[in-house]
């Protein structure tokens, strides 16, 4: 019996031990690589940089605006209102950054989105007031502005999709398996991130006329 | 004792198995992606599912499309739909733009008309790449002064047609993009080869774990106590296989399906003759309007 069984050991243990070595490396690289140890992180980085494109078209709107104002101005001085509104959500809303660090914090991702939803209805308003000033309808310039503006809105409601998109799969990742077990053991300071809720004002851009 | 230690052998190449499997489902998970209506198919450069588009125009327009692209590489589809399905035209054109992946993917050089006719709504969706050339604005003064007036008199085919030489007007008039294009399209090639390699270390992979699973397969199977000896049967013989094994025909099976669909993760670029998108995507740029 002790026979029978000491061969069969020998004649096993070379095969286990190549099969181990094989199966460490393969174990490593597979598994950590293969299944989800990556995924973390690098899902993280993409909601981030997704991030990064909604704050930038924002910004770009931002920009547009100077110009607007101004082209406004000189055909409806009266809309005094209606401007200096514009020009302070502007003001507001610039002043409000959002790192990729704070994403996590719902609160904060909340009082930029009211930031720019007051600028949204406020940059709505002056449109719709520029539909009285014939002249400022045909004029090159407000039009060459309208249509960026519109294209603007447009990137933002596409940079603003791709984000939730991103934040869902990174957020999936963090509670579904595999992710769930890298997140409770290597990524444990990794916390869901903010979702924006999809809110009507900021997605539809203002509506023009020609 | 003999017994178990067979089976330690075993139970490794069961985990290895085991773990192969859970690395495609992985893999074939990461490939799930967004729900979206439905869209047409990219049949050509001209996808006419309204309807709309006479046959005069089509022959006159599809020359210069595919003019375009033998020359700069943008590639430009003009797309007819017949329903928005409840969207708008901005969120659909998008989607549509990304689905059928137009413009080279380093250069993103895809432009996509599109016409709702059912709704009175069009748009020309412009892919990162050449947001700097065809501008909202431009995209804007096309439709307002070349497309809508002609739509408004139901003359959809004449409006297409001079939509389109516009934008390629446009598109063609900005010198200092001409001169960049064919530097870019030659890098374009050398770095193309990325995710083959990557495929091709899939594949290694896989291969390694097979032989490991072959080299298992020669001392498969099991000890049987025949009166006082321990005889050693080999699974290939009539004695059927232990519920617990995975023997090696069904799991070198399994890794044949994976491959095989495998191969399907690569399409993308045009190797089949027919008329394909490039891998491009699209920010949002452009304009819509309406008639």
């Amino acid at each position: 019996m002790s026979m029978t069984m000491n061969s069969a050991r020998t004649n096993c243990l070379p095969v286990l031990k190549r099969l181990r070595n094989l199966a460490t490396v393969a174990l490593v690289a597979v598994g950590l690589s293969g299944c989800g140890y990556n995924n973390i992180p690098t899902l993280e980085e993409t909601a981030k940089a997704k991030w990064s494109e909604v704050q930038n078209q924002y910004q770009r709107r931002a920009d547009l605006i100077p110009n607007l104002v101004a082209t406004v101005q000189g055909y409806a001085k009266q809309e005094k209102d209606v401007l200096t509104a514009v020009i302070e959500a502007r003001a507001k809303a610039t002043s409000m950054r959002l790192d990729a660090s704070q994403l996590t914090d719902p609160e904060k991702l909340k009082q930029f989105q009211d930031a720019q939803n007051q600028l949204s209805g406020a940059l709505g308003r002056l449109l719709v007031v520029s539909e009285n000033y014939p002249d400022l309808k045909s004029n090159q310039n407000f039009l060459a502005l309208q249509s960026q503006l519109e294209g603007t809105e447009n990137r933002i409601s596409v940079s603003r999709r791709d984000y939730i998109e991103a934040v869902r799969v990174y957020n999936t990742e963090l509670k579904t398996f595999p992710g769930l077990l890298w997140a409770a053991t290597f990524f444990r300071g990794n916390k869901p991130m903010a979702e924006f809720t999809a809110n009507e004002g900021a997605s539809t851009p203002p509506a023009v006329k020609f | 004792m003999a017994a178990q230690a067979h089976q330690m052998c075993a139970s490794l190449r069961n985990n290895l198995a085991v773990i192969g499997c859970a690395v495609l489902l992985c893999v074939m998970g990461m490939a799930a992606s967004l729900a979206a209506p439905t869209f047409p198919a990219l049949t050509g450069r001209i996808v006419d599912q309204a309807g709309i588009i006479n046959t005069e125009t089509k022959v006159a327009i599809e020359p210069k499309l595919q003019a375009l692209e033998e020359k700069s590489g943008i590639q430009f589809v003009v797309a007819t739909i017949k329903s928005l399905e409840g969207g708008d035209i901005e969120t659909y054109a998008n989607q549509l733009f990304r689905t059928w992946k137009l413009g080279e993917t380093k250069n993103n050089n895809g432009v996509l008309l599109i016409v709702a006719p059912n709704e009175r709504k069009l748009r020309i969706e412009v892919g990162y790449g050449l947001e700097g050339t065809l501008t909202d604005a431009l995209s804007k003064i096309v439709i307002a002064n070349a497309i809508a007036p002609r739509f408004k008199a139901g003359d959809f085919g004449g409006g297409i047609a001079r939509g389109v030489d516009d934008v390629i007007t446009i598109l063609t008039t900005d010198a200092s993009e001409w001169a960049k294009r064919p530097q870019i399209r030659a890098e374009d090639n050398s770095s193309q080869l990325d995710p083959a390699v990557i495929f091709i270390a899939i594949f290694l992979l896989i291969f390694v774990i097979a032989m490991m699973n072959r080299n298992g397969g020669a001392q498969q199977g099991r000890w049987v106590q025949r009166g006082k000896k321990r005889v050693f049967i080999p699974s290939n013989s009539t004695v059927p296989a232990s519920k617990g094994y995975w023997t090696g025909g069904s799991s070198s099976s399994g890794w044949g399906g994976g491959s095989s669909s495998g191969s399907s993760w690569g399409g993308g670029s045009s190797s089949d003759g027919g008329f394909s998108g490039g891998g491009g995507s699209s920010g949002g740029g452009g304009a819509s309007g309406d008639w």
